[in-house]
């Protein structure tokens, strides 16, 4: 997959990530990544940094007394990161990383994990968020994974990848449509509809070891799961009854219970993060629009009302902001709500955006689009101000960022 | 003939607008049972069932866990595919692609043969209903599973279009309807599927909702006509299935459907 990066904050912070010094020591694990590179890769594609070029450190430092920090000043550097690897008993290693304030200074973080050698990528990923969070005062989200669809030659694959699109993995193929995956809280299962019975239906998959099974295979039409806060019931719109309505189904003993009534359409389920709460579309206002649905109570009140098509809703890990897709001009964007303001504002410009899906930080949101008619997917940061692509051959679609 | 035009008439307040809303009951539950029997019935011929593969993938091994774990990255080891969901694969079958784009011809034919049947009037007034109705094969003449396929039988149109975010069924389209009403009824084993579909614009969610109404909209319409309920389930693809793949409003049109497909066809 390739990420392109289509637009930076207005003030990005340049930072020198130095080479991590990797000792030719006994035990050491041949082969190893330099950690710096996937921190660099990170950094540089959040918009947020400008990673300065370092490759003519020949030794790269590997205590805080060995980097010169007035020189990397002068080098136009902000901030310094120093690493080092050190080999422990068998397959693993220690990884160590310091980040210093090249204009004060002084010493930001140091923090030290110790890992497989399989496993360094993912402390890799949790150094890029330790920078962030100690450069911006806000965290990182490089460290989370993403599922989408992947849609090449009539095949669908529901695919699991790093934030960063790399490892990849195929957790289910199908000759039938796959659409609307789903993250559990815990990021152990993934729900998602299935059309390979000739109709939808919603499965839940283990990701652990590939088992799954179908939670809801009603007569008529099954789809759009969302996790309760718990993981666990599934929000899902069934068909059974009526016309498609909410229904919150017990994974424990299978039941089903109706949730909206009335026959208008309602579908797209999100739970809010404190369980409260059921954001929704419903069309029974006489346009497809956000509703909030008390979880307790069932009374739900319309939450968008600007323009005559807001669907998607996907809700911020704090509750506070609402994205969702909404139409303009025969557009479709992205949009991000205020819900104490009630403030909207469009954060893109494409005309085809679906499924918004927020990262872990509730800084950044991940959605899908056509770029000359071919699906790729994209990031957001929720001011609008920070951009990035992926795309890959063949169509991607469906993302949803989980834990 | 006095019960046709009884239907023609119910059919024709349906059309006037009146949304009728019966409750379903008799779900079709289990798909497995009824692919059992479809596999008896003449000309039957069941699909290749999907495939579909699953396995897992295991996360990178948070550091903290990682101590106790001795590996980390993708576990291949669960390429679970479940007997259930390819079993069932089976029972349903769509005619997919190609036999859907010849039929998109024959739908303008039918359009036009329906018009001159009604003497141009277009209206869902009770006399073009009942004179539309006296038009449909006679008592004598049973529809039979060959006519799904006869081009000159209106059995073999199977699509019915919708306007942009409507699911309320055109005029045009009741020939078509009554036909199939009558052949449910004489073939009480056939099993209708109608699959409604949607254009690709907007949220696939809200897509497959409205494709759902689409077929909901055909289901109501046979069921106010006596096609028992059992005998029909309204499912929605959505804008997973669109038969013309342009981006533009003509191609839009072709995919805002219902198709009504049977079992074991």
């Amino acid at each position: 997959m390739t990420i392109e990066i289509v637009g930076g904050a207005a003030n990005q912070i340049p930072v020198a990530i130095l080479p991590f010094s990797v000792p030719v020591a006994p035990g050491m694990p041949l082969g190893l990544r330099n950690p710096a590179e996937v921190v660099a890769g990170d950094l540089g594609r959040s918009g947020y940094f400008r990673v300065l070029d370092v490759s003519d450190v020949a030794v790269p430092p590997a205590e805080p007394q060995d980097v010169q920090l007035q020189d990397w000043k002068n080098r136009g550097a902000d901030a310094v990161v120093i690493g080092q690897i050190r080999p422990q008993s068998g397959d693993r290693v220690e990884v160590r990383f310091w980040l210093f304030d090249a204009v004060r200074q002084t010493r930001l973080a140091a923090l030290s994990y110790t890992t497989s050698s399989a496993g360094l990528r993912a402390v890799a990923h949790r150094i890029a968020d330790a920078v962030h969070q100690a450069l911006l005062g806000e965290p990182g989200a490089y460290g989370g994974r993403i599922a989408y669809i992947l849609k090449r030659g009539g095949r669908y694959e529901l695919q699991v990848a790093d934030a960063d699109s790399q490892n990849a993995v195929t957790i289910t193929a199908s000759p039938e449509p796959l659409i609307s995956p789903a993250w559990s809280p815990d990021g152990q299962r993934l729900a998602y509809v299935s059309f390979e019975d000739k109709k939808p239906v919603v499965y839940v998959q283990n990701l652990a070891d590939g088992s799954r099974r179908a939670v809801a295979r009603f007569r008529g039409s099954n789809s759009a799961p969302a996790w309760s806060p718990d993981g666990r019931r599934l929000a899902v719109t069934l068909s059974k009854d009526e016309t498609s309505q909410i229904y919150l189904l017990d994974l424990l003993t299978g039941e089903a219970a109706r949730f909206t009534r009335g026959g208008a359409l309602d579908t797209e389920a999100v739970f809010s993060p404190d369980g409260q709460w059921l954001y929704f579309t419903s069309d029974r206002g006489g346009s497809p629009q956000i509703y909030r649905a008390s979880l307790s109570t069932g009374a739900a009140t319309r939450v968008t009302f600007e323009g005559g098509y807001n669907v998607s809703p996907a809700l911020s890990p704090d509750g506070r902001t609402l994205a969702f897709v909404h139409r303009r001009d025969g557009r479709f964007h992205i949009a991000a709500m205020d819900l104490n303001s009630r403030q909207m504002q469009v954060l893109t410009e494409t005309a085809y955006d679906e499924s918004p899906s927020f990262a872990s930080n509730g800084r950044l949101l991940l959605y899908a689009t056509l770029v000359n008619n071919r699906g790729i997917l994209a990031t957001v940061s929720v001011d609008g101000k920070v951009k990035q692509r992926l795309s890959q051959s063949g169509d991607l679609r469906e993302p949803a960022w989980g834990p | 003939m006095k019960q046709l035009a009884y239907s023609a008439l119910l059919l024709a307040a349906l059309l006037a607008g009146c949304s009728g809303n019966p409750s379903k009951e008799a779900a079709i539950e289990d798909r497995g049972i009824k692919a059992a029997e479809a596999e008896q019935m003449e000309g039957v011929k069941i699909v290749e069932a999907a495939r579909v593969e699953t396995q897992g993938a295991a996360r990178a091994i948070p550091v903290s866990e990682a101590a106790n774990k001795p590996g980390a990255g993708v576990n291949t080891s669960g390429t679970a595919t479940q007997p259930i969901s390819s079993k069932t694969t089976e029972s349903v079958q769509t005619r997919g692609a190609t036999a859907a784009s010849s039929e998109v011809k024959s739908l303008a034919d039918g359009k036009s043969a329906a018009d001159a049947k009604s003497g141009g009037v277009v209206g869902g007034d009770k006399s073009t209903a009942a004179q539309d109705a006296s038009t449909l094969p006679q008592p004598d003449a049973v529809p039979a599973w060959g006519d799904l396929k006869n081009p000159e039988n209106p059995l073999s149109k199977r699509r019915l279009l919708f306007d942009y975010d409507s699911a309320a069924i055109r005029d045009e389209y009741r020939p078509v309807l009554e036909a199939h009403v009558q052949f449910m009824k004489a073939n009480k084993a056939a099993k209708s599927i109608l699959q409604g579909h949607a254009d690709e614009r907007g949220s696939r969610e809200y897509n497959l909702a409205l494709g759902q109404r689409r077929a909901e909209s055909v289901f109501n319409a046979m069921s106010l006509l006596g096609v028992p309920e059992a005998q029909m389930e309204a499912v929605s693809m959505g804008e997973e299935k669109p038969v013309a793949e342009g981006h533009d409003e003509e191609a839009w049109q072709q995919n805002r459907r219902t198709e009504i497909l049977y079992q074991g066809e």
